[in-house]
């Protein structure tokens, strides 16, 4: 009976499959269709594919602005994490210090809070800050966000690299610099490009921020997209071909890295 | 003043006692070994040549200088880990030069030095390896040319052979005696394995529970043990101890008497001692029916070593003593010999086991 169970194996498989890819078959193929064959039912699977959505969305210049503004921000606001996340997690990882334990709580605690608890607070101050539609707020407020994820992740990763190395390094008459340069940033590059994929994919996608800070000047892809479900006509096809764009640049993103970032979820499983 | 001197070091960690006030001194160019039972304190206190564990309390000092409070770094010492800490990024040529790259070394200085150690450590063919393509005794190897490069003033090695298996074990243990001899260094090694203690080091350290049992040369420590513990820890198969009775009698000697001995044996010893003793022999001191003096033994087990036969076998008081002999010689369970020794070569220890 192996080739029944495989058989169920191969069936089961295939729904889970069909089940998380079909919305997102829906939403390319709809973006290669005009808005009567979006609209069909019963929906038509076989037509003449066209470019005339993205013909529109491109030639939008508020979806292309929207896409470099995300761009400008999730880049930004993931690097910035990096750059500050990596040193606060070796030493975490690493050195006994006062209020470690609090510290380390205080990090995961951030996330416990709805985000939309704090968006009123974070509008209050950011106007009287006068850096309301600007980038600068969105990066800053992103940073809060993704800076624990980023800490929680690399501090794991750079606990499980042997503390061996360190001492080897340090006989050796390497600096702490050196030792966290030369040694935990190149060992721990799985884990902190899992965290920056997370980081990026949050700052891309997120939408609350994004609607409350910002007006006319800076809108991400997320807010623009929502922006055309106003109006009488709801022009499916044009927001399809956003989403598709919007969704492209992470997709390739996480491609890129997707080896560095299995080796980073299953490391800890192999040591 | 000695190269390398430890004085009165302590170390605790929390209220747990680990290294209770050691004294050490080992000339230039000396090996030397500290050897004991796991938990002994013996990495602690490598680490604390390392400078990579505080001391408590007491002093260090290396060629002059005292380095209690010097950095790592700063103590020029270079140290092969049980582990061997090699950078799985890099490839065999930077992990031997990583340390000269630190202090700034002009490249052709390092292309050079690290040519001189793969050669030396005959793994030219290996440098653009990374530690993961390795074997286990050529990740040694780099882990050695890693410290070799930077001509420190003393190598430190933690157990650094026994993450291999036997054979490669023997072969490495060899080489490193051959580097020590070549390099003219001063070495500190760990072990608990006390045949490399033996066959490495110009001077071993015995360590117990913090505390050093004896400091000697191997010879010293084997032929004048200071202790029962000392005695029992180098020499393999172990030394064999007997509870006997003691009376002082004509010309400074003392007559022993054991259940298991015929007729009472007579030893000579100036400093004197009666009551309960520990008779301490070496499984190659007692000989099959043969010799001046006779222990009544019933078997319990041989081992065949094919040029060499170990018998293990009981007292009447149900002592466990082990004999080295010669050629094949199996003996059932329960058979009844005798096991005969000479007394002037013939240890004995006091009731708080130092020796008499």
């Amino acid at each position: 009976m192996r080739w029944l169970s495989r058989l169920l194996h191969g069936i089961g498989l295939l729904a889970v499959f069909l089940f998380a890819v079909f919305p997102f078959y829906w939403m390319v193929s709809s973006s290669f269709k005009t808005q009567t064959q979006i609209l069909a039912s019963p929906p038509i699977w076989l037509f003449h594919p066209t470019l005339g959505n993205y013909a529109q969305v491109f030639a939008d210049e508020k979806v292309t602005r929207a896409v470099l503004s995300s761009l400008i921000v999730a880049v930004c606001s993931t690097g910035l994490s990096l750059v500050l996340a990596a040193p606060a997690a070796y030493a975490l990882a690493r050195y006994e210090f006062r209020g470690k334990a609090d510290l380390w709580f205080w990090f995961i605690s951030n996330r416990f809070i709805s985000p939309i608890v704090l968006a009123l607070p974070v509008y209050i101050i950011a106007r009287n800050l006068h850096i309301l539609d600007t980038h600068l707020v969105l990066i800053l407020v992103y940073i809060t966000f993704i800076l624990p994820i980023v800490v929680w992740i690399a501090t794991d990763y750079f606990r499980s690299i042997p503390k061996e190395l360190e001492e080897a390094a340090r006989l050796e008459g390497a600096s702490q610099f050196d030792i966290f340069w030369r040694i935990y940033v190149p060992l721990g590059a799985p884990g902190l490009a899992v965290s920056a994929i997370f980081g990026f994919i949050f700052s891309w996608n997120e939408l609350l921020y994004a609607l409350v800070l910002t007006r006319r000047d800076v809108q991400t892809a997320p807010v623009v997209a929502t922006s055309f479900m106003s109006g009488y006509e709801i022009p499916w096809g044009k927001i399809m071909a956003t989403g598709t764009v919007i969704v492209l640049p992470v997709t390739i993103f996480a491609l890129l890295v997707s080896r560095q970032m299995v080796r980073g979820l299953t490391m800890g499983a192999t040591k | 003043m000695s190269y390398l001197r430890l004085q009165g070091v302590e170390k605790r960690f929390g209220s747990v006692e680990v290294i209770k006030g050691v004294d050490i001194e080992a000339e230039k160019g000396e090996f030397v070994v500290f050897v004991g039972p796991s938990g002994c304190g013996k990495s602690t206190l490598l680490r604390m040549v390392a400078g990579l564990e505080e001391v408590s309390a007491g002093e260090v000092f290396i060629d002059g200088a005292n380095v209690t409070n010097v950095e790592p770094a700063k103590r020029q010492v270079s140290m092969v880990f049980q582990s061997y800490a090699l950078f799985p990024h890099m490839n065999v040529r930077d992990n031997i030069a990583f340390g000269l790259k630190m202090s700034k070394t002009p490249k052709p200085e390092i292309d050079r030095q690290v040519a001189e150690a793969a050669r030396i450590l005959q793994m030219e063919a290996l440098l653009n390896r990374r530690p993961r393509e390795l074997s286990g005794g050529q990740r040694q190897r780099v882990a050695i040319g890693r410290a070799i490069v930077r001509h420190p003033k003393l190598f430190l090695f933690d157990e650094p052979l026994s993450n291999l298996d036997a054979e490669l074990r023997a072969q490495m243990r060899t080489e490193i005696a051959r580097l020590h001899a070549d390099l003219g260094v001063t070495m500190v090694y760990v072990t608990h394995d006390q045949v490399e203690a033996m066959t490495l080091a110009d001077r071993i350290v015995v360590l117990r529970a913090g505390k050093v049992e004896q400091i000697g040369a191997p010879q010293q420590l084997y032929d004048h043990p200071a202790n029962t513990f000392v005695a029992g820890f180098i020499g393999s198969p172990k030394m064999n101890f007997l509870a006997v009775q003691a009376a002082p009698a004509e010309g400074a000697s003392l007559t022993l008497t054991h259940p298991s001995f015929p007729a009472p044996v007579r030893v000579a010893r100036a400093g004197g001692g009666e009551g309960e003793l520990q008779l301490g022999l070496r499984p190659e001191q007692l000989h099959f029916e043969d010799g001046p003096c006779r222990i009544a033994l019933k078997a319990d087990l041989c081992e065949n070593l094919g040029g060499a036969t170990l018998i293990h076998a009981k007292t009447a008081a149900g002592e466990t003593l082990t004999l080295q002999t010669a050629g094949r010689r199996m003996l059932k369970p329960g058979e009844a010999f005798s096991a005969g020794f000479d007394p002037a070569g013939a240890y004995l220890f006091a009731p708080d086991g130092r020796a008499l």
